[in-house]
């Protein structure tokens, strides 16, 4: 009923987290266990309006997964709070987990020996979709993705676009509201690539689904994204939507490229200031 | 509850599907199956000749090769289901199957059933016409079909929760092998696979039947080739002691693991 008159209601803000903080206890030594505290995530705050689409970036250990992990609620953070789709992740997790999709480039949530026609019946049962909606939403999902064609073939025997195009599909069978995308390009070549983005975007923008994209490809975030955050270090290093960072970022006194951007706050861990401007060394 | 249970059936039979499509590794299975079971008759006819006897633990050669029939076919059919939670855990998938809306205990026992029922008919299958060959047709009871599909569900589950138990441990030692070395040898020896046990020393006899062991392969095999409804009802309701037992087990470990994972990093 709770997650009914949820959705019943238009949510303002997608996620909304303050000062979200996590230390990990890491254990050393074979006798004496001395706990070492290592910061993975150091206060972050951030507000992602419903159906805004956001690259969460950042270089490996970073705190990107680990900020992830915080608000699906597989983590509990340290300190500081968080609100996902008008839940407490941690609290709500079960909840939470009905709402969000996610599609994982090196995971996949199909059934490799089956077709993907098995794997959507299958979530279909997991989420408790009603038989009619779930008959609907499948007939839309294959037309629009095309997956006709292999509907009926062994994923294992799926091209990687092929495959990754079920992925997205089955992530959005039960309506979500957020959808978490981590690295769905990997591996995939240049066509299927962009059928992908595109693909997104056009849910993005029809159903307003909020999209939280993970990745390393610069032309994921450059198609898909309205806004980009960049962390380092557990901490945000650039917020800014997408065009602002293209047009007014600086570096050395030249306007760069997304890519050039990235590197630079990748390798430098500095907050970009007010105007988005990196000097010189 | 309702819920539970048909994304139970649902993954069940989605693994069991899936299970099909190794055919060559049921095929190589069955034919070692068949080879067993003939070197379990040369051994088990040797043993009869030289004790000059016609029963051997109240079994005669004929309910001996049967009953090793359904034992092997349990035995052999026992899922990865440990060392996919060791996978699972090691490479971070985990995190993947925690997103979904169904309890990842509840998700892993409910593939390893559906997987285990596959490849329990397809060894029975086999044991069975081997046997068939080897010592001829077996007079079961009408009942012993439908004791045995019973008893060996729930020994299925019962084990099932003990790979879980195994297989949870991979959340702090990261690698079960070890473990899941013993449990299974454990349920091998003392779980009556290889000898009855009406065969077993009687101190060792009385302390077995504490362990959850001979409810999961002697219990089932037993029954096929001794049908009795009283014994049927009280190896059921073993089970489903020892089932609630270890539901309750691998609730802890598993609250246990997700504190792990929040305090130390998935």
């Amino acid at each position: 009923m709770e997650i009914e008159s949820a959705l019943m209601k238009p949510l303002k803000n997608a996620v909304e987290t303050d000062n979200l903080r996590k230390v990990f206890e890491i254990k050393q030594g074979l006798l004496r266990r001395n706990a070492k505290s290592v910061v993975a995530v150091e206060g972050i705050s951030l507000t992602v309006p419903a159906g805004q689409s956001v690259a969460f970036i950042g270089p490996n250990g970073a705190g990107k997964s680990t900020t992830i992990k915080m608000l699906t609620g597989i983590l509990k953070p340290s300190s500081g709070t968080a609100s996902v789709l008008g839940l407490d992740p941690w609290k709500q997790r079960s909840k939470l987990v009905r709402q969000i999709g996610a599609v994982f480039g090196q995971r996949s949530q199909l059934w490799l020996h089956l077709p993907p026609s098995d794997s959507f019946d299958l979530l279909a049962e997991i989420y408790g979709i009603p038989k009619n909606d779930y008959r609907k939403r499948k007939a839309l999902l294959v037309e629009r993705f095309d997956l006709g064609r292999f509907l009926s073939t062994p994923v294992r025997k799926l091209s990687l676009g092929e495959r990754m195009r079920a992925e997205i599909a089955a992530s959005l069978l039960h309506r979500p509201q957020l959808l978490l995308l981590d690295e769905p390009t990997i591996g995939v070549d240049v066509i299927a690539r962009q059928n992908l983005r595109d693909l997104v975007c056009e849910w993005n923008r029809e159903e307003g689904v909020t999209v939280f994209l993970t990745s390393h490809d610069t032309g994921d975030i450059e198609s898909v994204a309205d806004r980009v955050i960049v962390i380092n270090h557990g901490r945000v290093v650039l917020d800014d939507s997408l065009s602002s960072v293209s047009e007014n970022t600086l570096i050395e006194g030249k306007t760069a490229e997304l890519e050039e951007i990235i590197a630079h706050l990748f390798n430098s861990a500095a907050s970009l200031p007010m105007q988005n401007c990196i000097s010189p060394g | 509850m309702k819920n539970s249970i048909r994304q139970i059936w649902a993954v069940a039979r989605v693994a069991a599907r899936s299970n099909l499509a190794y055919l060559g590794e049921v095929a190589s299975r069955t034919f070692f199956l068949a080879v067993i079971l003939f070197i379990f008759l040369k051994l088990w006819q040797a043993t009869y000749r030289e004790s000059a006897s016609a029963v051997i633990g109240g079994l005669s050669l004929n309910q001996m090769l049967w009953y090793l029939t359904v034992t092997e076919a349990i035995y052999m059919s026992a899922p990865r289901l440990a060392q996919q939670i060791d996978e699972d855990v090691r490479s971070g998938a985990l995190a993947v199957r925690l997103l979904k809306p169904i309890s990842y205990p509840l998700y892993c026992l409910s593939s390893a059933l559906g997987e285990r029922i596959v490849r329990f008919l397809a060894n029975f299958a086999t044991g069975a016409a081997v046997t068939f060959c080897l010592v001829g047709p077996f007079n079961c009871s009408p009942a012993a079909p439908i004791m045995l599909l019973v008893a060996v569900l729930l020994a299925f589950v019962l084990d099932g929760l003990g790979h879980l138990i195994i297989g949870l441990w991979a959340f702090w030692l990261e690698d079960t092998s070890g473990l899941l070395l013993i449990y299974t040898r454990l349920s091998m020896i003392l779980g009556g696979m290889l000898i009855p046990m009406e065969l077993f020393p009687d101190w060792l006899k009385s302390f077995v039947f504490f362990l959850p062991f001979p409810y999961l392969v002697w219990g089932p095999a037993h029954l096929f080739v001794h049908s009795d409804w009283l014994q049927f009802a009280q190896l059921v309701g073993l089970q489903s002691l020892y089932i609630l037992l270890l539901l309750a087990v691998v609730n802890l470990i598993y609250g246990w693991a997700l504190e792990r994972i929040s305090a130390h990093g998935g």
